[in-house]
């Protein structure tokens, strides 16, 4: 059983955090007060391959394993947790399953661009009356010869304010007792796909999320994803993925909550000496640095069972229950590290504290993942 | 930062189980090789002397845009001052076919930062050398170079072949994408020559080709500088303006620097 990352994740992670440092740190204060993503630098990841992560070279993607994919996204979190949220959902949630279910002209259509960063991508389930409850989604879609007619209102869609492909769940049989669920791609520029204002969130701000309505929108059946009803496999196979995505998110603000931390706690002095030698905040470092490390563990068990092609729903869900718990936890002891300068401004503090919230809730909230958890072990 | 292991009977620092990385440099002079090929065409080979591991940064070469990569690895290299380093370097280079039209390597390297093995590298194959430039075009059969010099700006004219060592200034090293990552990790070839392969002896090399030792190493102990206050932010305030005052950094009546 090898624990260690292999030489290539190691080059992987120095590469990632060289960029994230070079070119996002110096405007990551400004994305959380303005809540805009400078296009260019969009444009500069979509020509380093972040928008295709583990989609395969042949279509434009870095054709990375998941243990690799989990590292970039923990590297960029680090930096920018707003950026590590648009890579996570774009590349799990939106790309990947286009990758797995799109037929060949689908991946010509959509995943080409989608890899390229040229069509950022949405995974749209949330609704008004359905968030954790998926089956009680009401956007329909109604067959008319060879095109579907969609309608319905999405809600929290990550990246939806800038989104060029938009995955949509919508159930296509409400005739029957039991609803059948199909996805289906439909572009941004479709007539009868309106984005709604920005939301303004307490954290990642910079993610343009969004509401997305659609009002008789008219798809053609070629751009249905797998076959009708095959909705729910998708979400679920996709799901596992994405947690794996957000675990790794939630562990790179953890870790920087720690990095500040312990940089904090070394530098302040009261008493007549550094934080760093008072028991308590002793015990506030070392229960964070452990249950960061515990974390990372998690997300790459689970990462590398997917690169096995074994099964890992109990195991994404464990890691991203886990590591979103613990972002929450480090931001809020690294802010009471940081004292009354942690709750201005002038320290990155207080932003972890409010992106780490979100880790708890998206992509399953972790009232869900303990579902999905017990589920699993009723059934060992 | 992890903390330096020494071998305290070589006297050379403990290379294995630590990360290497490339010489930041040395990425520059690698990007300068990139838009040499790019406006005059060529292949470009990366070589390094170093433990195993180093594999590690001649992948990253490969994905940065290198044609090739060559790992000069041997445990008789271990232990290498500037000239047994640049012994092996330049006997790898004469192993090349065809030989090269331009060694280019970086000014220094940020761990012994000596800037010894580029010229060494020349004098021993006795090509032209220019140090620290930072600008290069071909002119007809021969460089044009420039670098600063003493506050002057020269511009030197270099037959081929030669060696040029640059400085930062000449390029800015572009952010390597992932997926020549992972082709450089999963397809890529790093060629490896030992000893035996550049026709080299034991004492030629190593330690034992080495003309300097290194005769004490220790951690400097670094001294935290600096007057250490602590108080209210009105006293704190006072108290640096008492200190600028004193320095003269500010003036007494006008308060200002």
């Amino acid at each position: 059983m090898r624990l260690e990352p292999t030489m290539k994740q190691m080059v992987i992670r120095r590469t990632v955090r060289k960029f994230a440092e070079a070119r996002i740190s110096p405007v990551t204060e400004e994305i959380d007060r303005t809540g805009v993503f400078p296009m260019e630098i969009i444009e500069e990841l979509g020509k380093l391959h972040y928008f295709g992560l583990e989609i395969p070279a042949e279509y434009g993607g870095a054709g990375l394993d998941a243990v690799s994919y989990a590292i970039v996204v923990e590297e960029i979190s680090r930096t920018c947790a707003a950026f590590g949220l648009c890579i996570s959902v774009h590349n799990s949630v939106s790309a990947n399953p286009v990758y797995q279910f799109g037929n060949e002209a689908q991946r010509k259509t959509f995943l080409v661009p989608m890899a390229q960063g040229q069509k950022i991508g949405t995974f749209c389930l949330t609704e008004p009356n359905a968030g954790s409850d998926v089956s009680s989604i009401e956007t329909v879609a109604v067959r008319d010869k060879d095109t579907y007619v969609l309608n319905g209102n999405k809600i929290f869609v990550t990246n939806g304010g800038l989104s060029g492909v938009n995955l949509i769940f919508a159930s296509t049989n409400t005739s029957h007792k039991k609803k059948e669920f199909t996805v289906f791609i439909v572009e941004s520029k479709r007539e009868g796909l309106e984005k709604g204002p920005v939301e303004e969130l307490m954290g990642m701000r910079g993610n343009p999320v969004c509401p997305i309505a659609l009002n008789d929108c008219r798809v053609p059946a070629d751009n249905r994803l797998g076959a009708e009803g095959q909705g729910l496999k998708i979400a679920l196979s996709t799901l596992a993925g994405g947690r794996i995505g957000i675990a790794s998110q939630a562990l790179g603000i953890a870790q920087a909550s720690l990095d500040v931390s312990l940089k904090y706690a070394k530098e302040r002095y009261q008493f007549g000496k550094p934080l760093y030698e008072f028991g308590a905040i002793q015990n506030y470092l070392a229960n964070m640095a452990t249950r960061v490390e515990g974390a990372r563990l998690l997300i790459h068990r689970s990462a590398y069972l997917r690169d096995q092609g074994l099964a890992h729903t109990k195991e994404a869900a464990m890691a991203k229950l886990y590591a979103s718990e613990v972002a929450v936890e480090a931001t809020r002891i690294g802010l009471q590290i940081h004292g009354g300068y942690g709750y201005t401004k002038a320290y990155p503090i207080e932003r972890y504290y409010r992106d780490a919230k979100a880790c708890e809730i998206y992509e399953g909230t972790s009232e869900v993942q303990r579902m999905v958890i017990a589920r699993s072990l009723e059934s060992e | 930062m992890p903390s330096i292991r020494i071998d305290r009977h070589r006297m050379t620092i403990i290379r294995e189980g630590v990360e290497s990385i490339i010489n930041p440099i040395d990425c520059v002079a690698l990007e300068a090789a990139l838009e040499l090929r790019e406006r005059e065409g060529g292949e470009i080979t990366v070589i390094s002397m170093g433990p195993p591991q180093s594999e590690e940064a001649l992948r990253e070469a490969l994905a940065f845009g290198a044609d090739q990569s060559i790992l000069l690895t041997d445990p008789a290299f271990a232990g290498a001052d500037t000239l047994a380093t640049s012994h092996v370097l330049a006997r790898a280079i004469t192993r090349l076919m065809p030989f090269p039209d331009l060694v280019l390597c970086g000014k220094q390297t940020i761990d012994s930062d000596t800037g010894h093995v580029g010229p060494q590298i020349a004098e021993e194959l006795d090509l032209p050398q220019v140090c620290g430039v930072h600008e290069i075009h071909l002119d007809g059969d021969s460089l044009m170079v420039k670098r600063l010099y003493d506050g002057f700006l020269d511009t030197l004219r270099v037959s081929l072949p030669a060696l040029l060592t640059v400085s930062h200034e000449i390029s800015v090293p572009h952010h390597i994408p992932l997926g020549n990552l992972e082709k450089a990790f999963s397809e890529g070839e790093v060629i490896r020559w030992g000893l035996e392969h550049l026709d080299l002896t034991e004492e030629e090399v190593g330690l034992c080709g080495s003309a300097t030792r290194v005769w004490k190493l220790h951690k400097a102990a670094a001294k935290r500088g600096g007057d250490i206050a602590s108080g209210s932010p009105q006293r704190l305030a006072e108290h640096l303006i008492r200190k600028l005052e004193a320095l003269s950094i500010i003036d007494e009546e006008e308060g200002k620097g």
